[in-house]
């Protein structure tokens, strides 16, 4: 048997009561967030009523997809390699490009002089949108797939290489100072004592990554930068649905296949 | 007269404008000496530790370790001194601070780091003899069936095995060791203390450990120094240290607590 608690003999002090500045903080809050929505929905023009009106042309343009055109099958299939292959080398040069960079953003290993301007560049990179890069390679180098490598690999870096910064700093302090203690050097104690603590985090942010830059890669043929966005643009515009449909299905495919693959050899690292 | 490994003279530590959290005006640690440090916690045991290996900076004084001698207060001539000198200290830390996700081998191998010149040791490329060294540590410290192990895998006492056999590789003249038993039970901590002590006669080094328990230091030491408020409040042979002394070392923390009123 389990004894219970004594009550005890002392009177119970009154439980802490809700200040007036926090309910009113929340109710701010809550005022703020009705505010916005309210605004979106009348800017957008969004109505309930023209939406159930719309399920007509919606349900026919469907139709107009079906039956999926397998004949269609081999240009999926080649475009689909063709963006996967972008998607691979983008993320192995946003890799290869992220690690000098995260390597002075962590604030564990550089002076606050050097890792915070390095932060805020790549908070800029962060902002340019990947079909905005993808325009300019398009320009500078001409249509096909290795202006789509470069955009992927330079929009990868604002974001690989701060992940990989925080995944540094992530890192126990206490290893790294008993290798310092042994006399080794800075780079020595980034690859001992914080790349092998890491390494996990580091090839969880590159999968993440990865899956991103497959999903991103899939629209850079709309404009001109290779891959399979280059087909679905094409055959939008001259009414061939029914190969679109194809092409959505062979997409969905790969894109499910390469999500149960990470997430499978994400259960593996530790 | 052997030479000293460890000189400090009118030495003063402060950290920012609060009284100074090590105060000592002459102390002197000769080659071979096996040296314990107690005290109660805040007593400076750590500060006096580190400031050996370079990781505290003293506010004025004059310190001498392994043969270089640094002024504090006067001119900031001791910028230079961390890599060459710590790599001739090692440091055996109270959270081991091993890498977990590294098995035992390369956590006792990265202790010759300071050695190792070049690119090629990043790629793991290290010297056959380093890696001779690092076995023989490892069966020094009796972690061989360890060996390829990841050091998650072992208990609190052998992953301090693998801090002591790191510095075996290292080769230090001198071994610091920062309350290196503290997370330990007390069987496994006299087992570790002695490994220490045995390391340190074997190799030749000079062990200066701080430790919580007068009980080890009196069992294993060969001079127990006594520290209090930043002081030296007590210095001398391991064998006199009786009660009397711990009592003055802790002060009233050691007498028997007033047991607890009622209401």
């Amino acid at each position: 048997m389990t004894s219970k608690v004594r009550a005890t003999s002392h009177p119970v002090p009154a439980p802490p009561e809700q200040s007036l500045t926090a309910t009113l903080r929340r109710a701010t809050g809550m005022i703020a967030l009705a505010v916005a929505i309210a605004w979106a929905w009348h800017g957008t023009g969004f109505e309930l009523g023209r939406l159930a009106s719309s399920l007509g042309p919606l349900t026919e343009f469907l139709g107009r997809m079906t039956p999926p055109d397998l004949s269609a099958l081999e240009v999926a299939w080649r475009s689909t390699a063709e963006t996967l292959q972008i998607a691979v080398l983008g993320t192995f040069l946003a890799v290869v490009l992220s690690i000098p960079p995260a390597l002075l953003a962590a604030a564990n290993l550089t002076p606050a002089w050097i890792h915070q301007p390095i932060r805020w560049v790549l908070a800029l990179m962060r902002g340019i949108p990947l079909l905005l890069l993808a325009l300019m390679f398009v320009a500078a180098l001409g249509l096909g797939p290795v202006p789509g490598v470069l955009a992927i690999a330079v929009h990868s870096i604002g974001m690989l290489a701060k992940f990989y910064a925080d995944a540094f700093e992530s890192a126990r302090p206490g290893p790294i100072e008993a290798l310092d203690s042994a006399g080794a050097n800075w780079l020595q104690r980034v690859r001992y004592g914080v790349l092998t603590q890491v390494a996990p985090d580091l090839a969880r942010d590159t999968l993440f990554r990865f899956e991103l830059n497959l999903r991103e890669s899939l629209v850079l043929g709309l404009v001109g930068a290779g891959g399979i966005g280059f087909y679905i643009q094409l055959y939008i515009r001259s009414f061939q649905y029914t190969r679109v449909a194809t092409l959505t299905l062979v997409i969905l495919v790969i894109v499910v296949l390469v999500e149960q693959g990470s997430v499978a050899i994400r259960h593996r690292l530790r | 007269m052997s030479e000293s490994v460890l000189r400090l003279r009118d030495l003063r530590v402060c950290y920012g404008s609060r009284p100074p959290v090590l105060d000592v005006q002459a102390l002197e640690i000769d080659a071979g000496e096996i040296v314990c440090l107690i005290g109660p916690s805040g007593a400076g045991k750590t500060t006096l530790l580190r400031l050996a290996n370079g990781y505290v900076r003293a506010e004025s004084g004059e310190l001498e370790v392994l043969g270089s001698r640094f002024r504090f207060g006067l001119d900031d001539s001791n910028k230079q001194r961390d890599q060459t000198i710590r790599q001739r200290i090692g440091f055996v830390f109270q959270g081991f601070n091993v890498v977990e996700r590294a098995s035992v081998f390369n956590n006792v191998l990265w202790g010759s780091l300071g050695r190792q010149r070049g690119l090629g040791v990043l790629l793991s490329r290290f010297p056959e003899s380093d890696q001779r060294l690092a076995m023989g540590a490892i069966a020094e410290v009796d972690l061989l069936e360890q060996a390829t192990r990841r050091v998650d895998t072992l208990s609190g006492g052998q992953q301090q095995r693998v801090g002591v056999a790191r510095v075996i590789v290292q080769q230090p003249d001198l071994v610091l060791a920062d309350e290196p038993v503290s997370s330990l039970d007390p069987v496994l901590a006299a087992e570790i203390v002695e490994l220490l002590v045995e390391v340190a006669r074997r190799h030749g080094a000079t062990l200066i450990m701080s430790l919580h328990l007068p009980a080890l230091a009196q069992r294993f030491a060969s001079r127990v120094i006594g520290l209090r408020s930043g002081g030296v409040v007590w210095d001398g042979d391991a064998q006199a240290l009786d009660d009397i002394a711990i009592a003055a070392i802790y002060g009233s923390e050691t007498s028997l607590p007033a047991p607890e009123s009622g209401r």
